[in-house]
This record gives structure tokens, sequence and C-alpha cells, in this order.
């Protein structure tokens, strides 16, 4: 059976979850997984489910945007690829690479860049950029995965050069230690 | 996976409160080293401690990179010298600790620590060979870290030993009287010493350990404090909650010393021991104990409501530790080392703490009086009674207690000494009294265990 995913985007308010849940639930559509997060005041939903059968993607972006008309919402959906696990690499290592300090601009994408040079996912990207001198209002946190084959030295060392070229305190941890001091 | 406040908490810890781990300590058993023949017992412990530390320091600051947690200070335990050279004279018990200096500056750790007998109940010859060397060994080194129990909870007070590790410590001092006695900051005296201590300068590997193992010693006193300023700047709090916040603190911190040291004993090949729960301060602003005495609302160290506070603090530390960590060990309670503390060296320099608080204070804490300068001409008498007291606290409590006393030759109360780095600069502390010379210490004998050590 194929499955749907539904992202829903629109500002943040009350009710956004209730309404989406309520219309698959009228729908008779079976939700296996969702997950949001608010940007600012920008709302982003993601809703993975498995429909009733002889439920085509076109009708099923047809109804909900009927459904969700007079919401402000922004409804789209796509049929899942793959078979819905997440990319996970069993024997990869996970770090966390943490950079403070001014903002400027293609911060993210000359980090993101060196990780992808040496083919590593990130599995959880938080920026924040509220300029000014606090050096907490200027901040990202790439959580990634290494891989046994990946030179992870070497990135580390990409990555620190970056840093110091941008004049920006990064800090390299493998997670357990994050796990050690918060998760008890 | 981790939220923000996780993450940025984690890494202030280690930026700005000076999170690390204070120390890794291998232990070496070298029992199977003995020998009658000087030069084959200095070959057996060379190529015995090198095969197990040659790579101590890399996988340390390997691990310690991994994790963005800095190992400060790696270094090695022994079994006791006075146990394994039993069959040496003075002179070649020195000789045996040039060698170790030399291996400690071959695997490049800063200090090896072992020099040491346990005489709580006589002194055997090679434990009196030993006493005998203290002076010229220390004097001769630089990276020999020598103690010596005198006292347990079992057997009582050595008083006889008292007197010699007194007169021990003013001969190191006279013979290291340019550099303001240091040779007596890598010298302690103990009572009830722990066998698996991984703190320097008493750590040594006991007889019940296994042959080779990783032991190791937490910091984090600027976490501490910290976590208290936070936490006061948010509302008002009750001791009972600051002492929660100071347990749960105390937790996280044990946590990163465990996970650490596991790491550096499986890439060695090595058993893991134990975390020393000890909170042990640097001489950097922000890394001390006696800051947490401020965060409590007491204007220095020493003044009414120290010994309240230290009492609290002990304990939150020692019940976070243990909730933390099954295999907890050493000292394992707070240090308050006078000249390792900017804060509590400026205490005592501005009169708050005095050597009579100061050890008041080590009734409810570890250590004892550890790295405390005192006057030059302090009586062998006087000194001896100050040891002597200091281990009775020891015994009746049955804590460890030490004194690591440096009396700075040619130099006065309030004059200034510094010995650097970790063991950090102090005032001369005032000694009331020090130029008596009571016959008490004189007596010999031991003093006999209190009532308690019958609990079998």
């Amino acid at each position: 059976m194929n499955k749907f995913i539904i992202t829903v985007l629109g500002k943040d308010r009350p009710g956004i979850i209730s309404c989406i849940s309520s219309h698959l639930y009228d729908l008779d559509y079976n939700l296996e997984n969702a997950n949001q997060m608010v940007l600012q005041n920008q709302f982003a939903g993601f809703f993975i489910v498995e429909p009733p059968s002889g439920i085509t993607l076109d009708l099923m972006q047809k109804t909900l945007t009927e459904k969700t008309r007079d919401t402000g919402l922004t409804i789209h959906v796509n049929t899942l690829e793959g078979n819905g696990k997440d990319f996970d690499d069993p024997d990869g290592e996970i770090f966390l690479i943490t950079t403070i300090g001014p903002d400027q601009k293609g911060l993210v994408a000359r980090f993101s860049s060196i990780i992808a040079e040496f083919n590593t996912n990130i599995v959880k990207l938080k920026a924040v950029f509220k300029g000014g001198s606090d050096p907490k209002a200027n901040v990202m946190s790439y959580q990634v995965s290494i891989s046994r084959d990946v030179d992870a030295q070497a990135m580390f060392k990409a990555l620190k050069k970056k840093a110091g070229q941008l004049n920006l305190d990064v800090r390299i941890q493998h997670k357990n230690i994050f796990d050690v001091i918060n998760k008890i | 996976m981790f939220d923000d406040h996780e993450i940025m908490s984690t890494i202030e810890m280690v930026k700005n409160e000076n999170l690390d781990v204070r120390a890794v300590t291998l232990g070496v058993n070298l029992f199977d080293c003995i020998s009658h023949d000087l030069s084959v017992f200095k070959k057996n412990i060379r190529e015995k401690i090198i095969s197990h530390a040659k790579n101590l320091v890399q996988v340390c600051d390997t691990v310690g990179e991994k994790y963005g947690i800095d190992v400060v200070n790696k270094r090695i335990s022994l079994s006791p010298i006075a146990l394994v050279g039993a069959p040496f004279s003075p002179d070649q018990m020195v000789e045996i600790a040039i060698e170790l200096n030399h291996i400690a500056k071959k695997v490049n750790i800063d200090f090896i620590g072992g020099f040491s007998a346990l005489v709580e109940k006589g002194m055997a010859k090679g434990d009196k060979a030993l006493i005998a060397a203290l002076p010229q060994a220390l004097a001769q080194t630089q990276r020999i870290c020598a103690s010596v129990n005198v006292a347990t909870t079992k057997a009582g007070i050595n008083m006889d030993a008292v007197l010699e590790m007194s007169r021990a410590i003013k001969k190191t001092a006279a013979l290291t009287a340019d550099d303001d006695g240091l040779g007596c900051a890598k010298l302690c005296v103990f009572c009830n010493i722990p066998q698996d201590m991984p703190f320097m300068a008493g750590a040594y590997l006991g007889v019940g350990v296994a042959d080779a193992v990783i032991n190791v010693g937490v910091s984090g006193p600027g976490v501490v404090k910290k976590a208290i300023e936070r936490n006061l700047e948010k509302k008002a709090l009750t001791l009972g909650q600051i002492a929660e916040i100071i347990k749960r603190t105390a937790c996280k911190v044990t946590r990163v010393g465990e996970l650490i040291g596991r790491e550096v004993a499986d890439n060695l090949g090595i058993k893991f021991g134990v975390v020393d729960l000890s909170l042990a301060p640097t001489p950097t602003v922000g890394d001390s104990i006696g800051e947490i005495f401020q965060a409590l609302g007491l204007t220095q160290i020493g003044v009414p409501g120290s010994t309240a506070a230290l009492a609290m603090l002990n304990d939150a530390v020692k019940k976070g530790g243990a909730f933390a960590s099954s295999h907890v060990g050493g000292l394992s309670g707070a240090f308050i080392p006078v000249s390792e503390d900017l804060n509590i060296a400026n205490a005592a320099h501005k009169g708050y703490l005095t050597i009579e608080k100061l050890e008041a204070l080590t009734c409810v804490c570890s250590v004892g009086l550890d790295m405390v300068p005192v006057p030059g001409d302090i009586t062998e008498e006087c000194l001896a009674g100050i040891i002597a007291d200091e281990m009775a606290i020891g015994m009746v409590n049955a804590k460890t207690t030490a004194t690591r006393i440096i009396p700075v030759p040619g130099k006065k109360a309030g004059e200034k000494v510094t010995f650097g780095g970790l063991l950090g600069e102090a005032r001369i502390m005032n000694v009331p009294h020090l130029d008596l010379r009571d016959s008490f210490v004189k007596f010999g004998g031991r003093i006999p265990a209190p009532i308690h050590s019958l609990n079998n």
C-alpha cells in the first residue's frame, strides 16, 4: 500500500494539529507518524498516512485542500518514497558541531557544504541568527552521523579551519557527553 | 536528540565553568618486579610501567578531544615502594626515586605517586628506609609524589611515625629551601589512606586491586558555583533546595568522569577502577571551592557558618556522585587546599581563614590540612602536634585525613610563597605557638584505636 506524506505550512496558532488530524480521521486515513516545528511564527507539520484503498495522490490533495480552504494553511501531499525508514548508518557515530559567533551571510551554506563533502548526513540542524553581541543569539548546531569510512579528523580540521576564518567558536563533541550530562 | 538548552548548557560547563576531568591515573602493581638486586628491580619497574603507560597521554588526549573535555592531568600510581623495595637501603631508595622520575619523563606524565609507606601499626625495614630517603628523594626529583600512612581507625596513630614524618618534612623543606620548600608539596601524611585514589600527592596503588587499573578524579567547583548562582538569580531558595542543586550537578560531573575514564581504560585494555568524586580546585578564578562559599552567602571561607556550609556541600557532592557511579572511591569529597585555590589563599591572607578553622573544616570534608605553607622555623614538635591532631580527626571519624604542610625556610607568617602551576601561591599562614617544644609527641608508641573500631 502506498503511503503519503502531507506537509502543512502556515502561520502558527492554536488548533492546526487538531484541524489536520480531525480531517484525516474523518477521511479514515491511518496516521503513522507526525512531527511539527515552529520557526519564528511559522508552523511546519509533517504527517505520514496510509490512506484507504482506492485513494489517489491527486484525490487526496484535492480533498484536503478543500477542507482547509479557509484556514490559511498550505497543504502539499507527496507519495512517500522508499520504505519509509530513516537514513540509518548502524556504524555511524553522532557528533554535535556547534558554532557560536557573529552572524554572517552564508554560514549554514559554508558549514553544510564541508559536511556534505565528507559524505556525512546531518541528522538535525538548528540555526538561530538574531544578530547583536550576545553569543547565544547566533548559534548553529549540527547533529551529524559520521560513518566509519569517513575521515572524521580531516572533516573536523576543515570545520575548525573554516570557523577560524569566520571568527566563530566551534565545538565538536561526541553525543555521549550530552547524554551523560543531560539524560539522567 | 538534544534540545537547545541541553546543548548550550553543556558547552557552557566546558567553556566558561572549567568543567574538565582533573586526573586520569594509571595504577600499576609492582609486586612482580621485586628483586634483591637494585639494578634488576629498576629494570623490572621501568619495563612494566612503560609497557602499561606508553600510550596513556596520547589516549587521554584523544578521548578528551572526542568529547571536548580536557583530561588535565595524566598520572601514574604505584604499589608502595616501601613494600616492593623492602630490601633496599635509604640511598638505594633515593636511586629508585630517581629512576621513577626518569620513567615519568619518558612517558610524559607530570607526577608519579607511590613513593609510599604504610606504617600505622609499626615501621618495617623498608618503611624506615623509605622515610629516611624522603628528603633526598624529593629534593633530587621533580615528578615523584610521596605519602606515608601513619594512622587508621583500626590501628590507632603511630606516634613514632608522626614524629619521624615531622622531621622528614623539615629536612625536605631545608633541602628544597631555594624553591620555598617545594619538596614538601609532594609529601602527604595520611590517616586511613585510600588505596585507589587518583589525586596526587597521595595516590598509590593498594595491594588489593588489579595488576593495572584506571582511576579517575573529577573536577567541577566552577560548575557547582555557577549552578548555585544561576538558580539563586531566578528565585529565593532554601538550603535544602541548594543542596539538591549541588547534588544534581555533582551527578552530571561524575558521569562525565566515568564516561571518559571507562573509554580511556577500554582503549588501553586496562580495567576501570573508580571515580573519585572530589571537587578539586585550581588556582584559576572560577575554578575554586572558596568561591562556592561566597555563592552560599558567606563573606569568605573561614567565617562562622563555613563548617556548616562545607558539610552540606561535601554531603551533596557524595550523594550526587554515588547516584551517578556504582564505583566510587578515593577521597570523594571537597578539597580545601590553601595555595591551590586562589580564593582560599586570599581568605587565609585576609585573616578569615586561620589554621585552627582550617582544621575544624577538615572534620567535615576531605582531605585535611592541604598545601598549607607555614613559617620555616616551626619546631618539629609543633609540626608533629599538628599532624597528630589531624590524624586524630581521621581516626575517630573513620575518614581519610591528611596533612601536606610546607614549612617555608627563612620566611615568616604573611610572606608570599609561590609554588607554581597547579600548586599555586599563598601567604604563609600564622601558626600560634610554633616555637613550643612540648614533650607530648615524644612519648612515642601508638595512640590506641578508638572503641568504635571494634565493630566486628
